[in-house]
């Protein structure tokens, strides 16, 4: 398999290793995230001309799923601001390591160390998410929410464990950084069998052991490495490599894949086509529901919510599986088949994720520039763009280019789908119903586009 | 240890500082300040369920301007000031909008939203209590329906009604002979078009004509006594506040009819006695009442049944406009 | 197999010649007289009513939006139709729906939390698109599990783990 190992490149490996440049980016991200909390609780209630809503919901979230997830990995989660203060709060340092440091360091719990919390944590946003989406005040308070929560967790638990097993959008990205070209290694294992410090781990003078309490040596996907660059910096051996790959290696094994992390994809799947129905779906009713929260009728689209996540795709996707199995030789149980399948998932769900926020984006981008304007509502006009009216972008095009991302995603799953029929000696007819289940998935999502 | 790694790591914290501290405090600082400042004053608009006019009541004095910034903060809204001439201004949600004032007389001025905001749109509504100056002569008068003794809330059946829609047009080439006593424009004000018939009916100048002939008589003059410039106003009146209630076509069945008839705000001191809004176009009522009627009903509002009193909103000569605009749901002006 | 090997080899040019019949081949619609049409769509609680407007392509359509309660926006994306009304104050506009296809129809003036999501659509003709569409899916699924050559390596060997 190609791999390119970037760090070879010695500009590239000084700007990985250096500490100033991600700092920056760091920086950055918490002044964004101060912006937005301040416009969310002191600006305008309008979500359309407020930053906090406008700049999380159309803006960071289209670059996150549309560019930085698929091409980047969990790039994102190396600058990302929500974990920062509890993280130099716990080392007590923002550079290298200083010997200090507060917290009471607590291993994670050992029957919570599983993907289930985040599965979690996301359906319940996903439950609340119309209001929170749409109103500067609650996305203010999520946030700021996270980033207490995370604080918290910083000073009694080890590490990163909020952005591990607690924080919904790493979940999220965590199982879609799969697909993207971009991966971090190591480069010989033979060598890390030989090194007993292990001080990618245990951490040492010129950066901390892995605050995803992975081990790199063991790494075969991205769903564990935050990318936060720090074993690069502490291995002696120069045996850490940031490698330009295919995109979606790491869905060639499907063999590796846990209970938890299976489940994770049917689960972003079913919400990404959840969130197209209800969103820009024909059902201005199913909408009205699904935003007054705390009603009735909110309470039966939760329970809709939780019949279709949980069990009719679930039973839809068990029975492609299941239904391939008569007559192939070396067929495996249904758990275990749903969970070699469940990779096939993840180009699917991304490609349903990417559509659905190409489309808000298109109509949205133009409440960008009015506010950042004019970001407290108090009449600014820094960019000149406070005036700018709302123009949807791209009206002609239709929703042709969500179709285009859908049959990308549609392609290139059907392609691992039969990859794995063949590695359990099924062969073309074990794809076909599961091909069947990814079209079904599919044509919901198009007929919403374009019918 | 290095002076460098100390440098570096203090430099970073500086950096943080600056903007974890710098950052809130600037724009914080600065929605603090533009809150406070005395001039010129923020008025936030909400739908009336959610506050109406925040702050309610503005003060100023004459001859020094009073600067505003207006800013809705949910629906479009709009702004303007009973019984001005400055134009209303609009406030598309979220976006500052500024304006100034000036007041010539002291008193108590009435401000008011100009663009449907949900049911109880006409409750929004506030005060600009205006000191200073000399005080306005008062030249209020009476309406016409207090100096005339008509009980406004008193039930007004048509006693005879027109067989066809009375017809200005026909009317006119009836009319020219009529005296000019019958045909001012204070007589046609103060009756109904019931009454202006039986009076027409009883005149020997109306004998060779039909009933129907002495009803396009009654639309004659109506027309021949209003304006053409009148009843465009009226028009553009009764679009803007009045259809939503009682129907583009006046027959009481517009979109916030519903909510008229089961009031929305609870416990609000007029409400107590929900009806749907009148129908125009009903000649049952409409005609036995006469313009000053209505020039009342609309001025002081509907005492608990959900009609606005429109007094501090529009002037003299808007209302007598509307009531006017009124009987083209009753008359041709032309067929 | 053989099939398979074949479709390896040729599948470039078969791709491209399926991909244009599924999007270009001229579907045969019944052919109505086109007629003129007045819809009058209520917006009122974040929804237009009628959410599915559906016209033949050459009619004469006039859209009359009438607000429920606020002030609300009509845009017809790919067609240049833009009103605004408020209640008791309706707006009309008309045009020939000369293009096929469904365009979505959204609100044009900020209307309170959900106005982003406050749309219907407005369809002429049959959804065609939706059934091409549909065609390039069972197309896409050939491509990706027939047509390319697959690697199916569970594990490489450089990726350098026990």
């Amino acid at each position: 398999m190609m791999r390119f190992d970037l760090t070879r490149v010695p500009i590239v490996r000084a700007i990985f290793v250096a500490r100033g440049p991600q700092l920056a980016l760091q920086l950055g991200a918490m002044s964004g995230l101060i912006l937005v909390l301040v416009a969310g609780l002191l600006g305008t209630p309008v979500g359309s001309r407020n930053p906090a809503t406008v700049l999380v919901w159309i803006a960071w979230w289209a670059a996150l799923i549309i560019v930085a997830v698929p091409f980047f990995g969990r790039l994102w989660c190396s600058v990302c601001p929500l974990p920062l203060p509890g993280e130099w709060l716990q080392r007590g340092a923002m550079l290298r390591p200083r010997d200090t440091g507060r917290g009471l360091g607590l291993r994670w719990p050992r029957r919570l160390r599983s993907m289930w919390l985040q599965n979690g944590a996301f359906v319940l946003v996903a439950l609340f998410s119309l209001p929170v989406l749409t109103q500067p005040r609650l996305t203010a308070l999520l946030l700021a929410g996270l980033v207490l929560l995370s604080i918290a967790i910083s000073m009694i638990f080890e590490r990163r464990s909020f952005c591990r097993y607690l924080c919904p959008v790493g979940g999220f990205i965590a199982l879609y950084s799969q697909a993207a070209p971009l991966e971090l290694r190591v480069r010989d294992a033979q060598v890390c069998a030989g090194h007993t410090t292990k001080t990618c781990y245990t951490g040492s003078a010129t950066g901390f052991g892995c605050p995803w309490m992975a081990f790199p040596a063991g790494l075969t996907s991205n769903v564990a490495c935050g990318v936060c660059l720090e074993c690069l910096r502490t291995c002696p051996l120069d045996n850490v490599a940031i490698n330009l790959r295919p995109m979606g290696a790491d869905l060639l094994d499907s063999s590796r894949i846990r209970l938890d992390e299976a489940f994770k994809s049917l689960l972003l799947l079913g919400s990404a086509l959840v969130y197209v129905f209800v969103l820009q779906g024909p059902s201005s009713t199913l909408r009205s529901s699904a935003a007054a929260v705390g009603t009735a009728a909110w309470l039966a689209y939760v329970a809709a919510f939780f019949l279709i996540i949980a069990v009719v795709l679930p039973a839809l996707f068990l029975l492609a599986i299941t239904v391939g199995r008569p007559g192939t030789p070396g067929w495996l149980s249904p758990s275990q088949g749903f969970r070699r399948f469940a990779p096939s998932l993840v180009p699917l769900g991304l490609a349903a994720w990417a559509a659905f926020s190409v489309g808000f984006l298109l109509t949205n981008a133009s409440y960008i520039l009015p506010a950042l304007s004019d970001p407290l509502g108090l009449g600014w006009n820094l960019l000149g763009s406070s005036g700018m009216p709302w123009a949807p972008i791209g009206g002609s095009l239709g929703a042709w280019p969500l179709v285009v991302i859908l049959l990308i995603g549609l392609a290139w799953s059907s392609r691992r789908v039969r990859a794995v029929a063949e590695e359990l000696g099924g062969g073309v007819r074990a794809a076909i119903p599961v091909w069947a289940f990814s079209l079904l998935v599919t044509s919901v999502m198009i007929w919403v586009f374009v019918a | 240890m290095g002076l460098r790694r100390l440098t570096g790591e203090h430099l970073a914290r500086l950096a943080l500082g600056l903007i974890m501290l710098g950052l809130p405090l600037g724009l914080v600082g600065a929605w603090a300040v533009a809150r406070t400042a005395a001039s010129p004053t923020t008025v936030h608009g909400r739908v009336t369920e959610d506050g109406g006019w925040l702050p309610g009541t503005l003060r100023a004095t004459v001859g020094t301007p009073l600067r505003l910034r207006l800013i809705s903060d949910d629906v479009q809204h709009g702004f303007a000031i009973g019984q001005s001439d400055s134009p209303a201004v609009d406030l598309p949600p979220g976006e500052i909008v500024d304006t100034t004032l000036s007041f010539s007389q002291s008193g108590t001025y009435t401000f008011y939203c100009t663009r449907w905001c949900g049911p109880n749109h006409w409750r929004m509504r506030g005060v600009i209590e205006v000191t200073g100056g000399q005080p306005a002569i008062s030249d209020a008068i009476d309406p016409l329906y207090l100096s005339l003794g008509i009980d406004i809330d008193a039930p007004h059946p048509a006693l005879v009604v027109p067989g066809v829609r009375p017809s200005a047009e026909r009317g006119e080439a009836l009319g020219t002979g009529l005296p000019e006593r019958m045909r001012s424009r204070q007589d046609f004000v103060r009756r109904s078009p019931v009454e202006i018939w039986q009076g027409l009916r009883r005149d020997p100048s109306t004998t060779g004509l039909s009933d129907s002939q002495v009803w396009d008589l009654v639309a004659y003059l109506w027309h021949s006594t209003t304006s053409i410039d009148a009843l465009s106003d009226g028009q553009e009146l009764y679009a803007q506040n009045c259809a939503a209630c009682h129907g583009e076509d006046g027959a009481g069945d517009g979109v916030m009819a519903p909510n008229v008839a089961a009031p929305v705000l609870a416990g609000h001191e007029s409400g107590d006695q929900p009806s749907s809004p009148a129908d125009f176009t009903d000649r049952s009522t409409m005609l036995g009442a006469s313009s000053a009627l209505l020039q009342g009903k609309i001025l002081r509002g509907g005492m608990g049944t959900g009609m606005p009193y429109w007094g501090p909103i529009l002037t003299d000569a808007q209302l007598w406009a509307l009531t006017d605009y009124l009987w083209t749901f009753q008359f041709e002006e032309a067929p | 197999m053989g099939l398979t090997t074949q479709f390896s080899k040729a599948r470039v040019p078969v791709l491209f010649v399926l991909a244009g019949l599924a999007l270009f081949l001229p579907w045969r619609t019944p052919v109505i007289a086109p007629v003129e049409r007045t819809v009058r769509v209520v917006a009122r609680d974040f929804a237009f009513t009628p959410g599915t407007l559906t016209v033949n392509p050459g009619d004469r359509v006039t859209i009359e939006l009438a607000s429920g309660d606020f002030v609300h926006g009509l845009h017809v994306e790919g067609y240049d139709v833009n009103l605004t009304a408020e209640p008791g104050q309706p707006a009309s506009a008309t045009f020939i729906a000369d293009r096929p296809g469904t365009f979505r129809i959204r609100c044009s003036v900020p209307c309170g939390p959900l106005h982003p999501f406050m749309a219907g659509r407005l369809r002429v003709g049959p959804p065609v698109a939706f059934w091409r569409a549909l065609l390039l899916a069972v197309l896409a699924i050939l491509v990706g599990g027939l047509a390319l050559r697959h690697s199916s390596r569970a594990k490489t060997a450089d990726q350098g783990f026990p």
